[in-house]
């Protein structure tokens, strides 16, 4: 029983991890209704810049956190005027089928959701390759934050750092949610989400929202890395793609759009993988996943996927 | 460029234009997949086992390995289908996921004629050597892929204009007039996704009998991901669009050695720009058009 709890523990603070790299792309998606492919890869090459200062220039860990937040940032930027920056400039840069025909709700996809695909897949082929030009080993050294001690308590053990990292999860995800349903920038936010038109005919600038919305969600990814990589305290080229699945699976069961569905599917995600591994072993813990992943699409009626609700910029889909 | 190099090179190309081709199949239909690079897969393995297992000539296997493609593809549409967009894409994402970690258990090993051989999970599936024992060379071989792959285009060629191509068609372009018309659109898309398994498995069977080797980590994600952006940026247009964003990647830049280790830095942001103001591709459903309408006016002229 001992053993079940503190695996369920430890699985919990993974799945707040895997919140934290969720919640970017929830928020992209929220706002936009575009996956961004090169999520994980934008974080990646912030961190690896991150690191290189690290080990060339010996930036302290506060100044590499600052690098990290701010490259992934800028890295954003590039990204959304590539590849995203087109959708909130107007009905003429929609698909052949028109924005929101009404025809659509059924399935299919338009235009501009399969170009932002490709598109944002291409940049994140290009900024993974940039990344490991700049550190071509395979392990690389990340500032180590991680805690020594871990604490025990009725004879369950947790790592305070991890434990700081699931209260960051719980901090940002809650803010969050409050700024967007509380605050009328958080309004602004969620008209520029669903009603793209009516939103602009109010006086909303909707690309400048959608616009910001990125940058934010890819500071957010760049929190994320560092906070899981100065657990780690290295650095390897896996973790673009490592953030986009571990992100979009959280993302996905908590369903799309929601900021509290994601700290929900990430915690779902981190206790079902814990004791997959334990019941089936590393091979196992990764088809769980999948499996759960897959389970929750096919199961979820019909215009909705996840498990959860509304909230956030989750609506109508 | 030496000629066995082009050879390979030509080879390659021919292979992933069919799992390009697979890919542009389920883009027709108005669905994006990530999980193509499962039934290249299954292909890859079921006719590597015929041919090594069971002796059976490379033609058969090649043609059991299209079946157990398109049987699996089809079954496992049946739940995803209803799924749309991006649901859809991550739906076959995990599921090809999930048929790549279970090809990681899969062992099956025979001595055949005093070697060992089959799938032995994560190890791999060695010496498909169908080839080398019957001694086809890397030029007849060339030859079969291309055959393959030209009787693949000339299906879709054909079709293109026919009631089932352009229902096809419509469906991808809007389910529900598609629907409202008549057309039965669960059993075209079930049609086009199956279809897309087998040319995908067909691909994976030229690919097995190539590389003698295979494992499951090569059918990772990318390889399906990869598939779809040779469609897209191609182009929906025609069949010829896949083969373009092929040639474009592979023949172009990983050829001409001349961008070494910045490869994807270039063509990444090459795609991406490109993508910005061609949204369908090179060869989009217009510019087909265009070159069809100049076509049929340089025959009436000349």
């Amino acid at each position: 029983m001992l053993e079940f709890l503190q695996r369920t523990l430890d699985g919990w603070l993974e799945g707040s991890a895997y919140a934290l790299v969720g919640l970017g792309l929830t928020l992209t998606f929220g706002t936009l209704r575009r996956l961004n492919l090169a999520y994980g890869a934008t974080a990646m090459l912030a961190a690896y810049v991150g690191a290189w200062l690290y080990a060339r220039q010996g930036l302290p860990a506060w100044g590499v956190a600052l690098v990290v937040v701010g490259l992934a940032a800028l890295i954003g930027l590039y990204v959304e005027r590539l590849c995203f920056g087109a959708i909130g400039s107007g009905g003429s840069t929609q698909g052949h089928e028109g924005r929101g025909s009404a025809t659509r709700v059924g399935g299919g996809f338009d235009g501009t959701e399969v170009v932002a695909l490709a598109s944002s897949f291409a940049l994140w082929m290009q900024l993974e390759q940039l990344a490991v030009n700049l550190l071509p080993r395979h392990l690389n050294a990340f500032p180590d934050l991680a805690a020594r001690t871990e604490w025990g308590f009725f004879g369950l053990y947790l790592r305070p750092d991890r434990l700081a990292v699931a209260a960051l999860a719980l901090l940002i995800t809650l803010a969050l949610t409050r700024w967007l349903m509380h605050t009328r920038g958080g309004l602004a936010w969620r008209a520029a989400a669903t009603q793209r038109t009516a939103a602009g005919l109010v006086g909303i600038r909707v690309g400048q929202v959608q616009a910001t919305a990125f940058l934010v969600a890819c500071a957010l990814s760049g929190v994320a890395a560092f906070a899981v990589l100065s657990l780690e305290g290295q650095i390897t080229p896996m973790l673009g793609m490592w953030m986009l699945t571990k992100g979009l699976v959280a993302a996905m069961l908590g369903g799309l759009g929601s900021v509290r569905g994601v700290l929900l599917g990430g915690w779902l995600l981190g206790i079902v993988e814990a004791h997959a591994q334990a019941a089936f072993g590393a091979v196992g813990r990764e088809f769980a996943t999948y499996a759960l992943l897959f389970l929750v699409l096919v199961a979820s009626p019909a215009g909705r996927s996840g498990l959860l609700g509304r909230g956030g910029l989750r609506h109508a889909a | 460029m030496p000629l066995e190099q082009a050879v390979g090179l030509a080879t390659d190309i021919a292979i992933l234009s069919l799992l390009a081709l697979s890919a542009y199949l389920v883009l027709l239909v108005g669905r994006i997949s990530f999980g193509q690079q499962a039934y290249f897969a299954l292909g890859a393995y079921a006719s590597g086992m015929a041919s090594t297992l069971a002796g059976w000539a490379l033609a058969p296997s090649l043609l059991l390995g299209a079946a157990v493609g398109a049987v699996a593809s089809g079954l496992l549409a049946w739940p995803t289908l209803r799924l749309s967009g991006l649901n859809y894409a991550v739906a076959t994402l995990a599921l090809a996921e999930m048929m790549r970690i279970a090809l990681m258990r899969l062992h099956f090993i025979r001595e055949v004629d005093g070697y060992t051989v089959g799938p032995q999970g994560a190890e791999g599936f060695r010496d498909i050597r169908w080839l080398l024992e019957n001694d086809v060379s890397p030029g007849a071989f060339l030859l079969l892929c291309l055959a393959v792959l030209a009787a693949a285009l000339l299906v879709l060629a054909w079709l293109r204009p026919r009631r089932l191509g352009l229902a096809l068609r419509q469906v991808g372009h809007d389910e529900v007039l598609a629907a409202s018309q008549g057309l039965p659109v669960l059993r075209l898309q079930l049609l086009a996704v199956a279809a897309a398994g087998a040319l995908a498995a067909l691909g994976g069977g030229l690919y097995a009998h190539r590389a003698t080797y295979i494992e499951p980590a090569l059918f990772d994600p990318m390889l399906g991901v990869h598939a779809v952006g040779y469609a897209l940026i191609g182009g929906l247009g025609t069949a010829l669009g896949p083969l373009l964003g092929v040639m474009f990647d592979i023949g172009l830049l990983e050829a001409t050695k001349v961008f070494a280790g910045w490869r994807m830095v270039v063509f990444g942001g090459l795609v991406a720009l490109f993508l910005r103001f061609r949204p369908r591709g090179l060869l989009d459903e217009a510019t087909v058009h265009r070159i069809g309408a100049a076509w049929r006016h340089f025959r009436r002229t000349s």
